[in-house]
């Protein structure tokens, strides 16, 4: 009945929204979404209240014999993320789409819209499943409608370039779930994520374990799978952007958690968090150096997101070394802390890509190189973005803080109490690294679009975007200021959540917790007393004093322009010389020939390309292509030909089947 | 003894530039300047007026505060040698470390306000240096916490740190690189030279050009409790080696920050830029060092 249902509601979704007028297509959605978030949210807060593990569906007769939903406090955690920033994604649509409504057909828009509004539902059945059938549906439900919201623009040919690699991409993740469910239910006979800890205390657990792993981690953007990511981004409407990024990358991230809870207390536990952990390290560092190197405000921040997925991956390796270890304490730090960041990256990434879609709606370009000094005209989004970048930076006191410090934690308190010590003290130097390239590659973002002097003049007349837009950014600085001042509180939901995982009572998880996170609030918040005294003194001297302005200094030099400032590119000059290996520069333009004595206007783009993202366009992929013309032979569009390749194969099976092979 | 923690790590990180000037003038055979002479300065630019540059925005105004209450609020969580600090919680390493970061991007964030190319170059270089000597400080300061096993700084250094003969290298070598990065992030020769500004290699010293009277000092006051914080953990470190008390931890503070850095200042000449991430990669893999070393031994020990 399940699937009847959805498609009662794919249809109503759609009808409704198809009808509603162009303008109002957006308050449908949102109305539509919010219903579904508002659900979301009251019954994932009675879940993690404590109030039982309440069954949502129960299907029978599906491909894997049957199959339920519920909503354990790890869902319900995720229920959370994925109800406020689809809320926020709809809302900040609203404005971003309607200058763009003129231009699109209604059915178009509509599309885009019922897309929205499935895909955040689509993303609700992903975590609430228990596995199996409806699980691999709501997942490639999520994925087709991800696939069209990307493609919003696609006139625009490397759209739809990126919405295509990003199909195949997921697609290959997805064949290897079906593989890792198909041999769970071979198995086990049944295809539950439950099902899944038995196959693991059974069987030898590697095999299984890196198939699902490596299937969750293409969503997530795990490294050497990231390479879609940043080439969807920029390809996508901002909120779409935000809403891939801060929340869809994370159901990978849900289903990684699932599995490696599902190892128990096995000795393969050990295993996987050193995969974990060495996933994370590399995911990260490799992500924050290409974001630190990328001179286009969405690229960046998609590069962000594959770090901060590493990250995640750190915390989450560190609570498998821990548990493994026998050491609570480390485990739940670890998993505390990869649940808080995941929750925290969720908020800022969505303010982030929000901002870069003001920018972009409002100067029309993304690139570093011509933006600047947006803070004067575009007050209210550069505080916003501001505070989104602090954030991101795990600055003191907003919320990337608290989530960093638990994993931080986790690491040296296995060093410690000397568990795993080489692992955490690698994870302690690759996360300080990665916390550094952070702050060099969103100051750079930062200063070069928000600070200084506009580099372009449609930059210098660019206005604020409308309210509907500012108030959908404030949603998640509300959760980010929430979380960083009152860090105990929202912890609380993560170690509630992390309770299948550690199995330490919840209470004793606070207990255990409470002092450093408590210790923790009293610091921001003096942190925020001290500069405000400091403020206050300062204005106090300055009210005596004569305060004038002028120019910049600039050394001497009395007519400096705007074309003197530091850009992106040269902002990381200096990281780029010392990680030349691992990037590759491209520079496409013509250079000015030697017969021209009046030298026309010439263009010449620097870039850096990801080396793993040429993997993906090597002589493996002409090979493919030769192949499929070779198979395209048979393809002979005559009926005849096609029933001898029905008797054909019906003869190869039933000539395998009496040699015993299948 | 909190109140007393503070006090004396206040007096420490105003000591320090009046050392280093002493020890500076003294290796040149100079008489030099009065000890106090960086306080009379600042008390002079907190009666001066203020000069604001036109491209810049609230931000740029907000910054020194920001970078002032960070260092200090960082400052708090340092121990002087046996005394407890005044705020302490498991994991105030990292807080220490990121309120760093805190100060440091908010400096970033403020030179890149101004749009000039001079403080743009310092502020990506500051950006660079910064990502790269993160993680030799937080992989020294896990070394601290594998010797101790404990991860606050209070109870590390109350105690915490073990007394075999054979760990006595280990915490030296821990405050030798302390040391070293005390003289990256305050910005001192060899990376970085604080007495000049109006070269191209410049790195602290030039985010802060537009800067003047109180913002000015505001800073310049921020960089002494920085470099006073960091150097107290050096001391620490080192005086852990024979019984770590708060009147041998406190002047050692001074006097090791201060004859270093104005031994070095008097003999060395600043790098060459290029090699200012050596310098730094340098850090990082002796600190890599340092915690492989405390592993082994403690391991060896334990099996003792």
């Amino acid at each position: 009945m399940l699937f009847f249902y959805t498609l009662l509601f794919l249809i109503l979704t759609a009808a409704a929204i198809f009808a509603a007028p162009l303008r109002c297509k957006a308050w449908t959605a949102l109305g539509l979404v919010s219903v579904g978030a508002l659900w979301g949210v009251i019954r994932a807060s009675l879940v993690l209240a404590g109030g039982g593990v309440p069954l949502l569906w129960s299907v029978g007769g599906t491909l894997f014999g049957g199959d339920t939903g519920s909503m354990d406090p790890l869902s319900a955690f995720f229920v959370i993320i994925i109800s406020v920033g689809s809320v926020a994604a709809t809302l900040y649509s609203r404005g971003y789409l309607a200058h763009t409504l003129p231009a699109k057909s209604p059915a178009h828009v509509s599309l885009h819209y019922a897309s929205l509004t499935v895909m955040c539902y689509a993303m609700l059945g992903v975590v609430c499943s228990d596995g199996g059938f409806s699980f691999l549906f709501f997942w490639e439900l999520m994925t087709v409608a991800s696939f069209l919201l990307v493609l919003y623009d696609a006139q625009r040919r490397e759209v739809a370039r990126a919405a295509l690699s990003y199909l195949i991409m997921m697609h290959i993740g997805f064949v290897l779930l079906v593989i890792g469910f198909v041999r769970l239910d071979a198995v086990c006979g049944s295809g539950s994520f439950a099902s899944l800890a038995d196959y693991f205390r059974s069987h030898p657990a590697m095999p299984l374990y890196v198939v699902f792993l490596a299937g969750f981690g293409m969503k997530a953007g795990m490294f050497p799978m990231h390479v879609w990511l940043p080439e969807a981004h920029p390809a996508a409407p901002s909120h779409v952007s935000a809403l891939m990024s801060g929340v869809m990358i994370k159901t990978g991230v849900y289903g990684i958690i699932r599995i490696t809870g599902a190892l128990g207390d096995l000795p393969a536990l050990h295993t996987a968090g050193v995969v974990l952990l060495v996933a994370g390290i590399v995911t990260g560092v490799w992500g924050v150096l290409l974001a630190a190197t990328q001179n286009d405000v969405k690229r960046l921040l998609a590069y962000s997101s594959i770090e901060n997925v590493g990250v995640i991956l750190i915390g989450a390796g560190i609570a498998a070394l821990g548990k493994a270890a026998g050491n609570p304490m480390v485990a739940l730090c670890g998993i505390a802390g990869a649940l808080m960041h995941t929750l925290n990256h969720s908020l800022f990434k969505a303010l982030l890509f929000f901002g870069a879609g003001n920018v972009l709606s409002q100067t029309h370009t993304t690139s570093l190189d011509r933006l600047g000094g947006l803070a004067r005209h575009m007050p209210l989004t550069a505080i916003l973005f501001l505070a989104g970048t602090a954030a991101i930076c795990a600055l003191p006191p907003l919320n990337g803080f608290v989530s960093e410090l638990l994993i931080y934690l986790g690491m040296l308190d296995g060093i410690a109490s000397g568990s795993n010590i080489l692992a955490s003290a690698a994870g302690l130097a690759a996360l300080a690294l990665i916390g550094g390239g952070v702050v060099l590659a969103f100051t750079k973002l930062y200063g070069t679009v928000f600070l200084g002097s506009p580099r372009t003049h449609e930059v210098a007349e660019a206005s604020e975007a409308d309210n509907t837009r500012i108030a959908a950014m404030a949603l998640p600085l509300a959760g980010i200021l929430f979380v960083g001042l009152f860090p105990g509180a929202a912890v609380g939901l993560a170690t509630r959540a992390a309770d299948f995982f550690v199995r330490t009572p919840s209470d004793a998880a606070e207990w255990l917790l409470t002092p450093t996170l408590t210790a923790v609030g009293r610091t921001a918040w003096l942190l925020l007393c001290v500069v405000g005294i400091l403020l206050w003194i300062r204005r106090r001297m300055l009210r005596t004093r004569r305060v004038t302005s002028g120019p910049t200094w600039g050394c001497g030099f009395t007519s400096p322009n705007v074309r003197m400032q530091y850009t992106g590119e040269s902002f990381s000059e200096g990281l780029q010389s010392i990680a030349r290996p691992l990037t590759q520069s491209s520079g496409d333009g013509s250079p000015v020939g030697k017969g021209e004595i009046f030298p026309d206007a010439h263009t010449f783009e620097i870039g850096y390309r990801d080396r793993i993202g040429r993997l993906f366009s090597a002589w493996w992929v002409e090979l493919l292509r030769v192949i499929n013309q070779r198979v395209m032979r048979l393809r002979t569009g005559k009926i005849n030909h096609y029933v001898l390749f029905a008797l054909a194969f019906l003869a190869l099976v039933f000539l395998l089947s009496i040699l015993n092979i299948i | 003894m909190a109140l007393l923690n503070t006090l004396l790590l206040l007096l420490a990180a105003l000591c320090i530039p009046g050392v280093i000037n002493r020890t500076r003038a003294r290796l040149a055979g100079r008489k030099g300047i009065r000890f106090a002479q960086h306080l009379y300065d600042l008390r002079l630019l907190l009666r001066k007026d203020a000069v604001y540059s036109t491209t810049t925005t609230a931000l740029f105004r907000a910054v020194p505060s920001v970078y002032l209450g960070a260092a200090f609020v960082a400052a708090l969580f340092v121990p002087v040698g046996d005394l407890a600090p005044l705020l302490s919680f498991d994991g105030d390493l990292v807080a220490f470390a990121y309120l760093l970061a805190l100060g440091r991007t908010a400096l970033i964030l403020a030179a890149m306000d101004t749009g000039s190319s001079f403080e743009g170059m310092g502020a990506s270089r500051e950006a660079l240096y910064g990502m790269l000597v993160e993680p030799a400080l937080l992989l020294t300061l896990g070394t601290l916490a594998l010797l101790s096993g404990y991860t606050s700084f209070a109870e590390i250094f109350d105690d915490g740190l073990p007394r075999e003969v054979q760990l006595i290298i280990v915490l030296l070598f821990a405050a030798y690189v302390l040391t070293k990065i005390v003289f990256t992030e305050s910005g001192r020769v060899p990376v970085d030279d604080p007495r000049t500004h109006l070269e191209l290699t410049m790195i602290h010293e030039v985010m802060c050009l537009d800067y003047c009277g109180v913002d000015l000092a505001y800073i310049k006051m921020a960089g002494w409790l920085k470099c006073g914080a960091l150097s107290m953990l050096a001391a620490n470190a080192a005086a852990a080696t024979f019984g770590l008390r708060w009147w041998v931890a406190a002047p050692l503070a001074v006097v090791l920050t201060g004859v270093s850095v104005g031994v070095v200042e008097s003999t060395q000449a600043r790098n060459k830029l290029a090699r200012n991430t050596t310098f730094i990669l340098t850090i990082m893999a002796l600190a890599a060092l340092l915690f492989f070393t405390a592993y082994l031994l403690q391991l060896n020990i334990g099996i003792q």
